[in-house]
């Protein structure tokens, strides 16, 4: 189980790199969340604002929009870099360190947090109940984010 | 420098935007001049309880005084300069310097030095006072002028945001919560201001987040955060004609509001269901019915307080432009409790803001964007004027001194930059 964790959250972040969005949400459980908080050891989305807070039904009008030419802030596309390391797990949850570098019109932004993964096994696999970012700046002002971590 | 020469009939030349001299101009005249938005006197409720707060250019404390009065300092330490406090908020019986231990008051006076036997006389200084703070229902503003409008004269006409945001909570307060977001631009902080209530933007620049919502057209039927998402994507899709239905009222000063254009569904005036339905009540315990459904039908989207304030009544929640630069910005957002409504009454505030007003946002990352290529195109020598002219025609002046106009209309633009000459030119 260890090694299949770890292999899937490596993969997850390969997909983002990729692009290969709609790949990406397709690893959500249909009750699946992306979370990025913006209080550290927020306790809930009901505590406090949210960089994200996204169940898998609006997750998919971020994907959507991420494939249309139209997206402004993704044109031109950025190139980004997940680095996953650290990887822990614990049964069906994973705590990870994340670097994400980001390259678009000439300049690189980075971002690293630390990451949990839960998971439940389902019948295609493992599948992603909860993904939270936790940012070091996570209340820091940012500029336009887009590819998520 | 010739100020007036920046502004053309309906055109603005781009050294407004983009030349550190007009800048720097800009903080002297606007920022130390004008009523800027500090906190929301919940942030600070027992003595000694203070927040850090940038007021223009400075960086300053509002503070709870033992009184129950509050202090608006500059953090500077009156002996050498350092900065007295560094944590966003807290609470301190006294304000010590870390550098060589100066010692102040709640209100600024210096209390305590050490080695006092090397002065002559004991130093007079304290922290500088911030020379005027006011609050409005509990909205705390500062002010550098000395002199100028008390703040409900300055709030003018957008003081009915302020009141409409208190007349929606059950017990009348709101208090502050939910921490804040936080957004960075390269660009001028006017054009946030000039895009809050810039109604041909949106079909444009957040289409793709209306293309994605009309394509889950089953979004629509889910539950709570789903279906208030792709409502409030999909509002942004209206064409032209339904955006100039959205009435746009400015008033001397610079300031204005837009119509709201959130109909129906969870994002609606009215909502239909249980949690709202016994919000609903409460409102009319506290108002009676024809004021409470008044309160409710105040149908306004983004309220403009000049030169750096934008509020949702409706959804409780505010965000403040602060200049670094002349092209760069930071924009906090931040949100309300409408005090004795039902906790989901404030999730809902939460996630609007997400969804809304988030750099991560579908919505507000493409204003960035668009942001920072226009500061980008402006540095272009080859054409010098913007042209501000959209909807001249149709702006309708009105016997009090404001100006109505279609939503489609650069009104508000039109009047930012009349305020601005009034600030900038004396």
């Amino acid at each position: 189980m260890k090694a299949e964790v770890e292999a899937f959250v490596l993969h997850e972040a390969r997909l983002l790199d990729e692009r290969r969005f709609a790949d990406w949400l397709a690893l959500f459980a249909e009750d699946g969340v992306y979370w990025v908080p913006t209080l550290p050891g927020q306790a809930s989305p009901q505590e406090a604002l949210s960089l994200f807070y996204e169940p898998k039904a609006l997750l998919a009008m971020r994907v959507a929009r991420l494939e249309r030419p139209d997206m402004h802030a993704q044109t031109p596309a950025s190139r980004t870099v997940h680095h996953v390391s650290g990887i822990e797990v614990s049964g069906l949850e994973a705590h990870s360190a994340l670097v994400v570098a980001e390259w678009r019109l000439g300049e690189t932004r980075w971002f690293a947090g630390r990451v949990t993964h839960k998971f439940r096994k389902e019948t295609g696999g493992l599948r992603i109940v909860l993904k939270r970012v936790d940012l070091i700046d996570s209340e820091a002002p940012q500029r336009a984010i887009t590819v998520p971590f | 420098m010739d100020i007036a020469a920046l502004l053309r009939g309906d055109a603005v030349h781009r050294a407004a935007y983009t030349d550190p001299a007009v800048f720097a101009l800009e903080q002297e005249r606007i920022f130390r001049r004008a009523w800027l938005y500090l906190a929301h006197e919940s942030e600070v409720p027992r003595a000694g309880d203070y927040v850090l707060r940038r007021l223009g250019p400075d960086e300053v404390l509002l503070v709870r005084r033992e009184d129950g009065g509050l202090s608006l300092l500059h953090n500077r330490c009156a002996h050498r300069g350092a900065r007295i406090v560094t944590e966003p908020a807290g609470n301190a019986r006294q304000l010590r310097c870390p550098y060589h231990s100066w010692t102040y008051a709640l209100d600024g006076r210096l209390v305590g030095v050490p080695l006092p036997e090397g002065y002559a006389a004991k130093p007079e200084l304290g922290l500088a006072k911030v020379a005027r703070v006011e609050s409005y229902r509990g909205f705390v503003f500062g002010s550098h002028a000395a002199e100028g409008q008390g703040l409900g004269e300055f709030l003018g006409g957008l003081v009915s945001a302020f009141d409409n945001m208190l007349d929606r909570a059950p017990a009348g307060t709101v208090s502050r919560f939910g921490g804040a977001l936080r957004l960075e631009y390269r660009g001028n902080w006017k054009m946030f201001m000039e895009n809050a209530v810039d109604l041909v933007h949106p079909g444009f620049v957040h289409r793709s987040s209306v293309e994605a919502a009309r394509g889950q057209p089953q979004a629509l039927a889910a539950d709570g955060l789903t279906q208030q998402g792709a409502q409030m994507f999909l509002a942004n899709g209206m064409r032209a004609p339904q955006w100039d239905e959205v009435p746009l009222h400015a008033f001397p000063g610079g300031h204005v509001y837009m119509g709201g254009f959130y109909k129906g569904g969870v994002i609606g005036a009215e909502r239909d269901d249980p949690v709202f339905a016994n919000y609903r009540k409460q409102l009319v315990e506290r108002h009676g019915e024809e004021k409470a459904a008044n309160v409710l039908a105040l149908d306004r989207f983004n309220n403009l307080v000049w030169p750096n304030v934008s509020i949702n009544a409706r959804f409780a929640a505010m965000r403040v432009v602060q200049p670094l630069a002349a092209d760069r910005t930071v924009v906090e957002v931040l949100c309300f409790r409408l005090d004795g409504a039902a906790p989901q009454m404030h999730d809902l505030t939460l996630q609007f803001v997400n969804l809304a007003a988030s750099p991560a946002s579908l919505v507000a990352s493409d204003d960035l964007e668009v942001f920072e290529r226009c500061q980008r195109g402006l540095q272009d020598a080859a054409l010098d004027w913007i042209d501000v002219r959209r909807g001249v025609l149709g702006d309708r002046r009105q016997a009090d001194g404001s100006t109505l106009g279609s939503g489609t209309s650069e009104l508000a633009v039109r009047n930012q930059f009349a305020a601005w000459l009034q600030y900038m030119r004396q």
